[in-house]
């Protein structure tokens, strides 16, 4: 793996904005050309194993949370435990999910499994491929998000009630529209019925007790940008269990174990000293080195990153009243000050690509830069 | 590794396209100009908010969304609704919008990038 850097094209924002990437750039750059990485087959062939066997040791913790009603380390309510195990015991369909990967000397860890409302979907599958078509036509990417995308919501149509597919996400983000859009593009191309509707325009009958669309039909079928937990938070939350119509919700709600940080000392404590996984638990015990995670946080808020004790490290947030879990120290390579994670794409049950992102720091935030990254043969 | 030679998007492109367009600045709060909407003619009007958006996603915040039902195969336009309204402009004394509650979820409206 290796950071090389290049001269941006002449008109990449033109470039990028035809594709219908229009978050590129903020108060400061979000997609950044003017790098990319490298990897030789072999390093390639190695994420893919891993996140396959990743993925089969993830499903195997679900089962193993369930069968122990380990439920109080996720702080997952009681209410919704009969729920979560319907849609697992149900096998309701998972259609993502991504690894963040730490790759360094030869080695892989999982840092984390954003199981439940993964984004950077859009970057991955098309705008760094497209980029790769420019730069350099002949060289080879880990990308197939795109293909198999489609062709599991072949394989999804077939879970769904009959109907339409709603599409939801929050109004204020073009970044999320952009990521259920290109989502709801696939399913489109797999010949999928949908219609997007923003996530706080959904109705709620409470005769019928039924959500409803914004043409008043019901909605049997939703996939949503929107974390479960907030949904469980929300004023609507508990009709997800009094729904008439039991609405297949993607992705399902056993994804609420995995999208917990909790599910890292769970997956060490069933696959010790697993070459994939990093020492995890819930409290800090003998680690010296170590990461301290809120279970349910995002954008890299809330860390506490210690070496040998002492405070490196720290991001603020709003986070972290859940719990927290401890996670050995396994620092991120670096590369001319940029520090990549490697975002590695689980579609249906296979991976199926990489994206990068790097940041100016050990943690990786919200503002850090997706890097575009290539096949070396 | 393994990507098809075609790759193609049929809605996203056209959809988003005008999405880094830059917006008119609101003026319809704070120091500027108010405006006064209703969505429903049995409704009073109010003073419209915001609370932010961007490009297209902005000019979706202040649509006007059609409501309806299907009866017998037709579809019956009940009348519109507004995200920017006030529930009391929005529903007024209109029984057929008042069966169904909105805004439930989104409580957390800020992106989930993740």
């Amino acid at each position: 793996m290796k950071r090389i850097s290049i001269e941006a094209r002449n008109n990449w924002q033109t470039a990028v904005e035809n594709l219908g990437f229009g978050f590129h750039t903020t108060d400061i750059p979000y997609w950044d050309e003017t790098a990319y990485y490298s990897f030789e087959m072999e390093e390639i062939v190695n994420i893919e194993k891993a996140s396959a066997e990743l993925w089969t040791m993830c499903l195997t913790a679900v089962q193993h949370v369930i069968d122990n009603s380990l439920y109080k380390s996720f702080a997952i309510p009681q209410w919704m435990i009969p729920y979560i195990e319907r849609t697992w015991n149900e096998d309701h369909p998972s259609v993502y999910g991504r690894f963040d990967l730490c790759c360094k000397d030869g080695q892989i860890k999982l840092l984390e499994f954003n199981a439940d409302t993964p984004t950077s979907l859009f970057e991955a599958g098309i705008v760094q491929w497209f980029w790769l078509k420019d730069f350099d036509n002949d060289k080879d990417q880990f990308n197939s998000i795109h293909e198999k995308l489609i062709t599991y919501w072949k394989y999804v149509k077939a879970y769904l009630h009959p109907g339409t597919l709603h599409f939801a996400c929050i109004k204020e983000s073009l970044e999320d529209l952009t990521n259920t859009e290109y989502l709801r593009d696939c399913a489109l191309q797999a010949g999928i019925d949908t219609t997007l509707i923003f996530i706080d325009d959904i109705g709620w009958d409470e005769e019928r007790k039924e959500f409803l669309d914004m043409e008043d039909e019901p909605m049997k079928n939703i996939f949503k940008l929107y974390p479960w937990e907030w949904l469980l938070g929300d004023d609507f939350g508990q009709n997800i269990l009094q729904d008439s119509n039991q609405a297949l919700w993607i992705e399902p709600a056993w994804k609420m174990i995995l999208s917990n940080k909790a599910i890292l000392p769970i997956l060490w404590r069933l696959f010790p000293d697993h070459p994939y996984l990093l020492p995890a638990y819930f409290e800090p015990g003998q680690l010296t080195s170590y990461v301290k995670k809120p279970i349910l946080s995002r954008e890299g808020a809330n860390i506490n990153l210690i070496r040998n004790r002492n405070l490196v490290q720290h991001t603020e947030g709003v986070y972290g009243k859940e719990g927290y879990i401890f996670q050995q120290l396994f620092e991120l390579p670096q590369f001319d000050g940029a520090y990549p994670v490697v975002g590695s794409w689980i579609i249906g049950q296979e991976p199926a690509g990489i994206g990068i992102r790097e940041g100016g720091t050990l943690i990786t935030n919200n503002s850090s830069r997706f890097v575009p990254h290539l096949i070396q043969r | 590794m393994k990507k098809s030679k075609y790759v193609e998007l049929v809605l996203i492109t056209a959809a988003l396209a005008s999405c880094n367009q830059s917006s008119k600045e609101w003026e319809g709060g704070g120091g500027g100009s108010k405006t006064y909407l209703r969505s429903d003619t049995t409704a009073p009007y109010t003073q419209a908010r915001h609370h932010g958006g961007i490009g297209t996603a902005l000019l979706w915040y202040y649509a006007f969304r059609p409501f309806g039902n299907f009866s017998n195969g037709n579809y019956q336009r009940a009348g519109y609704y507004s995200n920017a309204l006030n529930r009391s402009s929005n529903i007024g004394r209109n029984g057929f919008k008042g069966a169904v509650s909105r805004g439930g979820f989104g409580r957390g409206s800020y992106s989930v990038s993740s």
